[in-house]
Order: structure tokens, then C-alpha cells, then sequence
């Protein structure tokens, strides 16, 4: 009987635990940010990485991104917004979109380039980026809830 | 949670015992293995309509680090085909045990010295400096894997069993590592019966089988990390004494035995090659990629230095400290000199919350490029080669990145659920070494200072 | 033993059958329905461009020609045989079936950008004649080497310039009120000279006395694209956007991402600009006359690293060219 009651208390341990990072990683959040603009960037691709490797914006700007290419054809996608452009050397081409999601996307050339190409990647963050304060949050939340958990515990 | 045992289901045990049902998966695969080598060989260079690239480093990566080492631990290595040419020329026999299970080779035992998984952590770091280039070019594929199988069966000629398996293969080194995860495990039914049973069948061999390939005595086994799930044992146990088991997951990291340096270092290893790999190869940085992707040039011994200072030293390093202040809020520390095998053990010890740390880092990194590059695989199933063939009519499909927007959720679960694990181990630990709970806090900073990294390279 | 039996059959299906069957449909692409089919790979010129790059053929021969890339995506274009392939995507191969009736040389060349020697990456198919007669192709004299113009000398500025482009739309407006020479109005004539000749021409004749410098030249510059068919300069402007924008930039500057390390004219005279031709640069412009520039299309080279484009334009691409090259200098 006391075993399975602790067995029971373990579980709602862990139950509460994994519903205390959902929360932190999903409760809705008043969105707050800078004033949104319109912000045109210039990436230049080049075999086998994007300049800037990595794009800045904020929540709700409108992403205007001229992607240029350096050398061959490439492409860019961006995860998560799932859009995507194609440029050559004198062809460069505009990539445009509203960044209504926070968070790093990676961007990837779409077209293959080469050897490296699956691994030519950029990074496009929408800021503030909530994901990832929320990220370092449930990871403070999960190294306390596990402490916490398994402090005293006979077994894991 | 008591263990279940799956092998006892009817179908299950018949499919167990014949020795069909694995060998022929084995043919299947080897049959993958021939196209994936001559696609090296004779198709396109480009590595994402080869099939070579793409079967190996996307279908099958995916397979093996989300799926099949999480949850079916060794399975893999039960039927990988790698080691099949060779143990077939060492059993001069393809399905049935002949020779009452007598092995043609030189016979010699493995060097004393390197009965262990240095070999391994070796090989693999030493495919991994060269991982940009043999991930991305077909023709490197297709000598990797061809090596493989070549070293498999010289040594399958000069040593006995599957010496390759166990003592060689970088790949084995790291599943078997992980496999001590997974909800399942081979074990005998009773070890009383182990103990009195004399002719010990299941490592020596008999009409029904060979004795363990892997060099393991069945009634010994409280890990999956050197039992590769051949279901030799299951076929000559005489006394029907050998299962396999459904387990509570990470069973092995909480049963009491030796944990080697070797093991230690092989948790170090990968933690740190899917740090590196999260930077190099996804991160945003093209100073790294051009530097890793120019083998033998000068920046690229910049980055051979660093990788291997960073797996070899600068990592252990930080976990030995950790390990040290443990020691020390722990009371172990007393100042008095520590002896050096006691130093290692506790070391060692205190590295197996590398395990899910490491394995989950593995598949966050794994789950930022194989979802994504999915699609591939559709080309070059109908097209292998990048001949222009269209056997299956999906010869012309783009690529589609699948799951885009949820990897990033995905990859704080994962890594989050590891973390939790790692401190749940290191808590344990302690305890195990008779220390308070507080003394697992430098290794619980230390996991989560590692996970944080790896979040902070997926997605700040 | 009747179990290892099969189990041998199985393996050799797969370590014999397998492969022999995949080398056996390899070699059965060599040729398709009794036409020849010939590879071609497509990689960039620095691992050897097209591959093989000569090709002769029998006059009135049909052949599927199939191109494949291991590395960029390439592009192809056969202008003599209306071949016109926008992309040999990497691994993915493309076929195309020809059948030159004409012996004779059939240029072909990359069409994407495919590294700073993406130029380089040509070849040629020869159609020789069943008989075996050698045909010598006769060929016209180009203008710039009847005129005896030395397309590699440096050009002096005008020693007038307009303050800011000459518009054409005002050089409309101005034209009925204004005396041009005859050899302004005849095209044939106005290739042979510069703008700035034609400026200082109209500004020495008496009856433009009234008008400004400025005036004139937008003058100069109606009367200079005035024929330039629409049509012609659209595809000018599709030609410029694949071939030249690369090095010169889309808006003609010279300034491409691929002509950023060029010598440009330098090398040969470190007096000169370095970098690709700025088409907007009005001294240098102003002073070419058209058989120049079209000169410097059809024949390349001047140590610069320009691509000959003689081989894979027609003639009147090659004057839309140089008319659309107009409108860099030139405003409407």
C-alpha cells in the first residue's frame, strides 16, 4: 500500500513537473516588442554560408530579405515561416514576409550547391525571442522540479 | 515495473528460435548495402539524389538515433550487415550452424590490453573530424562503408567471434552506450540456472547455434551495452532460460556494475561531437563549415585541434571538476590523496548521466536536419543512382522540408526530458556513494549548463 | 545443407544479380529506340566544365544528349539549334534530342552562374558532312575590324560631358526644332561614331546655336536608341540579366557580386578603372562608339576577363545589346 502510494505521488510529481514547462514554454504572453517596421536586409549567399549568418528582426516587422548570390545558384528557406527565394550572381531576388512568429528559424539554402549544401545554414531571429527566454525558463523550472523530484528518492 | 517478457509471446518465440526470420533481414539489408556502396561508387556526386547519402545519413540516421537506439536499444546491431560477410566466411556456413559450431579463423583472442571501447571512441572521433566530407560526398560514403566491411571480415579471420563488433565498430561503441536507455533488454529467465548449468551452451555454442559472438556470458548480463541482440543464446540455451525483456527505461544506469573510463569517455565524446555538430554543421557560422569542410588544410587542423581538445580535454575536464566539488560538499574529499583507480571509479561513475544527456543532445540535433531533408528520399528511392531513373514514379518530387516549425519544441522536450534524467541519475549517484543529495549539484550544473548550450545553439 | 543451398541463392541475387542488373541497365541507357544517347557532365569549369566538351556528329544524325551535374545547378543553351535548357538541377538529368542537318560548328555554353569562371564552361558540337567535305564557314568581317577600331585602347574623355543624362524624351521633344547631320539619321553611319562625336558635331553647326550643351545631348541620345525595337531591348534586358548583370550589376555599375575582384581594364593599364565596365560612367561611355562596344561583345577577352558572346548571340542580339547598354547612360 505505501509503495504504491509513493509510486502514486511520483507520478503526479512528474505529471506536475512536465505540466509546469508546458506552462512555461506555452502560456500566452502579452505580445510586447519594438515598433514595427518594415526591415530590408541583403543576404549574400555564397557556397556554402549566408552574410549575415544571422538576420535580426523584430515581432511583427515586415522582412524584406534581397538575397544575393555570390558565386552559384542558391536558395533560401526559412524554417518555420516556410518561404522561400531562389538568386543567382546578377539575379538576386526579394523574399518578403511578416515575422509574426518569435523565436530562431534557420535558414537553408534550397537548392543544391554543392557538397555542403544541406549544411549551408543562416539563422533568421525574430525578436524578442520568447522561445528562447522561455527555453532557458523551463530549463531553471526542470533542474528545480527534478531536485525536487528525486531529492530523497530510493529509485529513479 | 517488473519486466515482461516479449519473447515468450507464441509468434515471437518462433520467429526467435528459426534462424530465418533475422537472416534474411540481414540479406534484405545487405542487399540496401550493395546499392548504397555502388551508388557511392558509380552515381552522381551530388549527395542529395545519391542514394548512398541519402539512405545512410538521413533514412537510416533518422531510424537509428529517434527511433531504433531510444527505444529498441542494440537492435539494430542484431541485424546490421556489416559484420555478416565476414562471420559467414568464419562460420564457413550462411544459416545453419555447422561444424557443431566450430569457427575457422586463426582463432586468436583479442589483445588483452584492448578489450575494451577505446578502439571505438578512437574510430569515432576519427570518422567524426572528417564528418563534413563523408556526410556529403558519396564516393567517402561508399569507402567508409566498404572499409567497414572489409575490417568486419579480416578480422572475423583473425579473431574469434565478432571481435569487430565488439571491439572495433564506432558506430556499435555509441549505440551500445545508449542502448542501456532503452525499454528493452536481454537477460536470462533465472541466473541459478546459469550457475548449475554446465556446458554453458549459450557461449560455447551448439547444434542450435554459435556460442555468443560477442564474447558475453548470457547469465552475466545486467547492461545492453555489449549484447548486441544477435539471439545466438536464445537458440542454444538448452534450459530455455534466455529472454527478452520489456524494462523500465535506463534500467542498466541504475543497476550496480563497472563502469569503465573507456565508457566514460565515450559519453564525453558524443555529448561533445553533437555540440560541435550543432555549430559546424547548423549552426550560422560559415567560417566553421568552409574550415570542417577542407580536410588537411590549415584551418581545418585548427578545427581537428580544437575538436579533439574539446572532446578529449576541455570537456572531461569540466566534468572532473564537477565531480570533484561533489567530492568535496560530499565529505569525500578529505584532502588526503585519492587513489588514482578510486579517482577513475567515482568518475566513471558519475559519467553514466552522460547517457541520457548525450543521447537526447543526439536526437535534437539529429531531429534539426532529418525531418527537414526527409523528402530526399523520395527521389532517390525511385532514382538511386541520379541516372534519370523513375522506378517508382516519385523520381521528380521536390524537396519538401517536413515539421519546420515544431523542431524547435520538439528539441527543448528532448532535451529537457534528458536533463530531468541526468539530475534524477546524479542524485543517485550520490546516494549510491553514500553521500547527501547535495553533492550532486556541481554535476546537476554541469548537465544543465550543457543543455542550455545546446538550447542556445538550436535556438537563441 | 539444403538450407545454406538457399540461403547462397538468395546472396547471389543480391551480391551478383543486383549488381549486374544495375550495370546492365547502366549500359542499356547508351542508347534508346537505336538513337545514340551521349553524357555530357555539367560541372564548373574549374573541375572541367562540359564533359566531354567536343562532340562531332554526321550531318542530319539524331542524338539524345543528356547532361548531368554533380555539383551546381548549370543551364544550357545551343542557339543554332534552338536548344534552350533553363536547369540541369545536380543529380537530376536532362535530355535533349538534336539533329543538326548543316555541317558545321554548333557552339553550346552554360546559362547559370556557376563560379567566376562560369564563362568558360562551353563546348562544341562539329556536324560534318556525310561526304566528308570540309566546310569552311564563311565569315562576315565584323564592323570594329573594318573600321580598323582597337577595341583594347584606352578611350580618352569627351572634352564635353552633359551635366547629368541626357534624356531621351526631352531629345524627342527638341528634335523637329533642331538640324541633324545626315550621317546622324542613318544607323548603318551612326555606329561608326561616338556620341560624343555626334555632340560636338551639332554643336558646331550654326543652326544649334540656341541650344544648350545639355539640349544636345539629349539630342544625342534619342537619335542614338530612336530604332531600338521594344522587343529587341526586352530580350536585351533578359540576355543582360543572365549573362552580364553578374559582373556589370543590375543596374549596369559594374558593381556585380561576380566581377568584384576582377581586374578590369587595370590589368592591361593601371590607369585605367579597375572592376568590371561601368555603363554608367558617361566619359567612358559617351566616347565608345557602337562598333565598339559591339566589338567587345562578339570577341571578349581585352584581358579582362569579358567572355566572348560572339558565338552564342545572333547579330541583332548583339546591336540590342549594345542599344540597351545605351539606356544605362542614357534616361527616357
Amino acid at each position: 500500500m505505501r509503495f504504491f502510494r509513493a509510486q502514486l505521488k511520483r507520478q503526479a510529481g512528474i505529471a506536475a513537473l512536465v505540466a509546469l514547462v508546458a506552462l512555461t514554454i506555452f502560456a500566452p504572453l502579452p505580445a510586447w516588442g519594438a515598433h514595427q517596421v518594415e526591415r530590408q536586409v541583403t543576404v549574400t549567399a555564397r557556397s556554402f554560408a549566408f552574410e549575415p549568418g544571422t538576420v535580426r528582426v523584430n515581432r511583427g516587422d515586415t522582412v524584406v530579405i534581397r538575397l544575393e548570390s555570390a558565386d552559384v545558384v542558391h536558395g533560401l528557406f526559412v524554417d518555420g515561416y516556410e518561404v522561400s527565394a531562389l538568386a543567382e550572381p546578377g539575379r538576386p531576388s526579394e523574399l518578403r514576409f511578416v515575422a509574426d512568429r518569435p523565436g530562431a528559424f534557420r535558414m537553408r539554402c534550397s537548392i543544391s550547391c554543392g557538397n555542403m549544401h544541406p549544411f549551408m545554414i543562416g539563422k533568421l531571429v525574430v525578436g524578442p525571442n520568447l522561445l528562447w527566454l522561455r527555453a532557458i525558463a523551463a530549463t531553471l523550472v526542470t533542474v528545480a522540479g527534478a531536485l525536487v523530484l528525486f531529492w530523497n528518492r530510493k529509485s529513479v | 515495473m517488473a519486466p515482461y517478457a516479449i519473447s515468450e509471446i507464441p509468434i515471437l518465440k518462433r520467429l526467435l528460435k528459426s534462424r530465418w526470420p533475422q537472416w534474411l533481414l540481414v540479406a534484405l539489408l545487405l542487399g540496401f548495402f550493395v546499392v548504397a556502396i555502388l551508388a557511392g561508387f558509380l552515381g552522381t556526386p551530388a549527395g542529395n539524389r545519391n542514394f548512398g547519402i541519402v539512405f545512410v545519413w538521413i533514412v537510416w540516421w533518422a531510424l537509428l538515433m529517434l527511433m531504433l537506439v531510444p527505444v529498441f536499444g542494440r537492435l539494430w546491431c542484431g541485424v546490421c550487415p556489416i559484420p555478416a560477410p565476414g562471420e559467414w566466411l568464419q562460420r564457413r556456413s550462411l544459416v545453419a550452424p555447422a561444424n557443431g559450431g566450430r569457427l575457422f579463423t586463426l582463432g586468436k583472442k583479442w589483445p588483452r590490453r584492448l578489450r575494451n571501447i577505446w578502439l571505438q571512441n578512437l574510430g569515432f572521433l576519427g570518422v567524426a573530424l572528417f564528418s563534413t566530407v563523408i556526410l556529403t560526398t558519396p564516393f567517402v560514403t561508399a569507402l567508409v562503408l566498404l572499409g567497414f566491411v572489409l575490417i568486419a571480415i579480416a578480422t572475423s579471420l583473425v579473431f574469434e567471434r565478432r571481435a569487430f563488433c565488439r571491439y572495433l565498430c564506432p558506430v556499435g561503441g555509441f549505440i551500445g552506450l545508449y542502448s542501456q536507455i532503452a525499454p528493452i533488454e536481454l537477460r536470462v529467465k533465472d541466473r541459478d540456472i546459469c550457475a548449475s548449468h554446465r556446458e554453458k551452451t549459450c557461449y560455447t555454442g551448439s547444434a542450435d547455434g554459435y556460442g555468443c559472438p560477442w564474447l558475453v556470458f548470457p547469465g552475466n548480463l545486467t547492461s545492453n551495452t555489449y549484447c548486441g541482440l544477435c539471439t545466438e543464446c536464445l537458440k542454444t540455451c538448452s534450459l530455455d532460460n534466455v529472454a527478452i525483456y520489456l524494462r523500465q527505461p535506463g534500467k542498466d544506469l541504475v543497476t550496480p556494475q563497472k563502469r569503465g573510463l573507456d565508457e566514460a569517455y565515450k559519453g564525453f565524446i558524443m555529448l561533445t561531437c553533437a555540440a560541435i555538430y550543432s555549430a559546424v554543421l547548423i549552426g550560422p557560422w560559415g567560417v566553421l563549415k568552409d574550415a570542417a569542410g577542407a580536410p588537411f588544410t590549415l584551418p581545418w587542423l585548427g578545427y581537428a585541434t580544437t575538436f579533439l581538445l574539446l572532446n578529449l580535454v576541455v570537456v572531461p575536464a569540466l566534468f572532473w571538476t564537477a565531480v570533484k566539488f561533489s567530492e568535496r560538499i560530499g565529505g569525500g574529499e578529505t584532502g588526503r590523496p585519492v587513489p588514482q583507480n578510486e579517482a577513475q571509479r567515482r568518475f566513471a561513475e558519475y559519467a553514466k548521466v552522460l547517457v541520457p544527456l548525450g543521447l537526447a543532445a543526439w536526437i535534437a540535433f539529429s531531429l534539426a536536419f532529418v525531418t527537414i531533408n526527409f523528402s530526399y528520399a523520395w527521389p532517390s528511392l525511385s532514382d538511386p543512382f541520379g541516372w534519370g531513373w523513375n522506378l517508382f514514379g516519385t523520381a521528380g518530387l521536390p524537396w519538401t522540408p517536413y515539421l519546420s516549425g515544431v523542431i524547435p519544441l520538439l528539441q527543448i522536450l528532448v532535451l529537457l526530458t534528458g536533463l530531468a534524467w541526468a539530475i534524477a541519475l546524479a542524485l543517485r549517484t550520490a546516494r549510491e556513494r553514500g553521500q547527501p543529495p547535495l553533492s550532486a549539484l556541481p554535476i546537476t550544473g554541469f548537465c544543465a549548463l550543457a543543455t542550455l548550450g545546446l538550447l542556445a545553439l538550436y535556438l537563441a | 545443407m539444403k538450407r545454406n543451398l538457399f540461403a547462397s541463392l538468395i546472396l547471389l541475387l543480391i551480391l551478383v544479380a543486383l549488381p549486374a542488373l544495375i550495370f546492365g541497365a547502366r549500359h542499356a541507357q547508351g542508347s534508346r529506340d537505336g538513337i545514340r544517347v551521349v553524357e555530357i557532365r555539367a560541372t564548373v569549369p574549374d573541375a572541367g566544365g562540359f564533359v566531354p566538351d567536343r562532340l562531332t556528329l554526321i550531318a542530319g544524325e539524331k542524338v539524345i544528349l543528356r547532361f548531368t551535374a554533380p555539383d551546381v545547378v548549370h543551364g544550357l543553351i545551343i542557339p543554332e539549334l534552338g536548344v534552350n535548357i533553363a536547369e540541369i538541377y545536380p543529380g537530376k538529368p536532362v535530355e535533349v534530342t538534336v539533329q543538326p542537318e548543316n555541317p558545321g560548328r554548333y557552339e553550346f555554353a552554360c546559362t547559370r552562374w556557376c563560379g567566376l569562371d562560369h564563362w568558360r564552361m562551353r563546348g562544341v558540337i562539329e556536324v560534318i558532312d556525310p561526304g566528308g567535305a570540309v566546310v569552311v564557314p564563311t565569315v562576315e568581317k565584323p564592323l570594329f575590324e573594318e573600321l580598323g577600331i582597337d577595341i583594347d585602347a584606352m578611350r580618352h574623355a569627351p572634352a564635353s560631358l552633359p551635366s547629368s543624362p541626357p534624356s531621351v524624351q526631352r531629345g524627342y521633344e527638341i528634335a523637329p526644332d533642331s538640324s541633324l547631320p545626315d550621317w546622324l539619321a542613318d544607323p548603318h553611319a551612326r555606329r561608326t561614331r561616338s556620341p560624343a562625336n555626334a555632340f560636338e558635331e551639332l554643336r558646331n553647326l550654326p543652326e544649334n546655336k540656341e541650344l544648350a550643351d545639355d539640349a544636345l545631348w539629349d539630342l544625342v541620345a534619342w537619335t542614338w536608341v530612336q530604332e531600338a525595337a521594344p522587343e529587341a531591348l526586352a530580350k536585351a534586358q533578359e540576355l543582360y540579366a543572365r549573362d552580364c548583370a553578374a559582373c556589370h550589376g543590375e543596374t549596369g555599375r559594374g558593381d556585380g557580386v561576380a566581377g568584384r575582384n576582377l581586374p578590369g581594364m587595370a590589368k592591361m593599364d593601371p590607369t585605367m578603372p579597375s572592376g568590371p565596365a561601368d555603363f554608367t560612367d558617361a566619359a567612358q561611355m559617351l566616347s565608345a562608339p557602337d562598333a565598339l562596344l559591339h566589338g567587345k561583345l562578339l570577341r571578349g577577352g581585352m584581358g579582362t576577363g569579358m567572355p566572348e558572346f560572339g558565338s552564342l548571340y545572333t547579330d541583332e542580339q548583339l546591336w540590342a545589346m549594345v542599344s540597351y547598354l545605351r539606356t544605362f547612360h542614357f534616361t527616357k
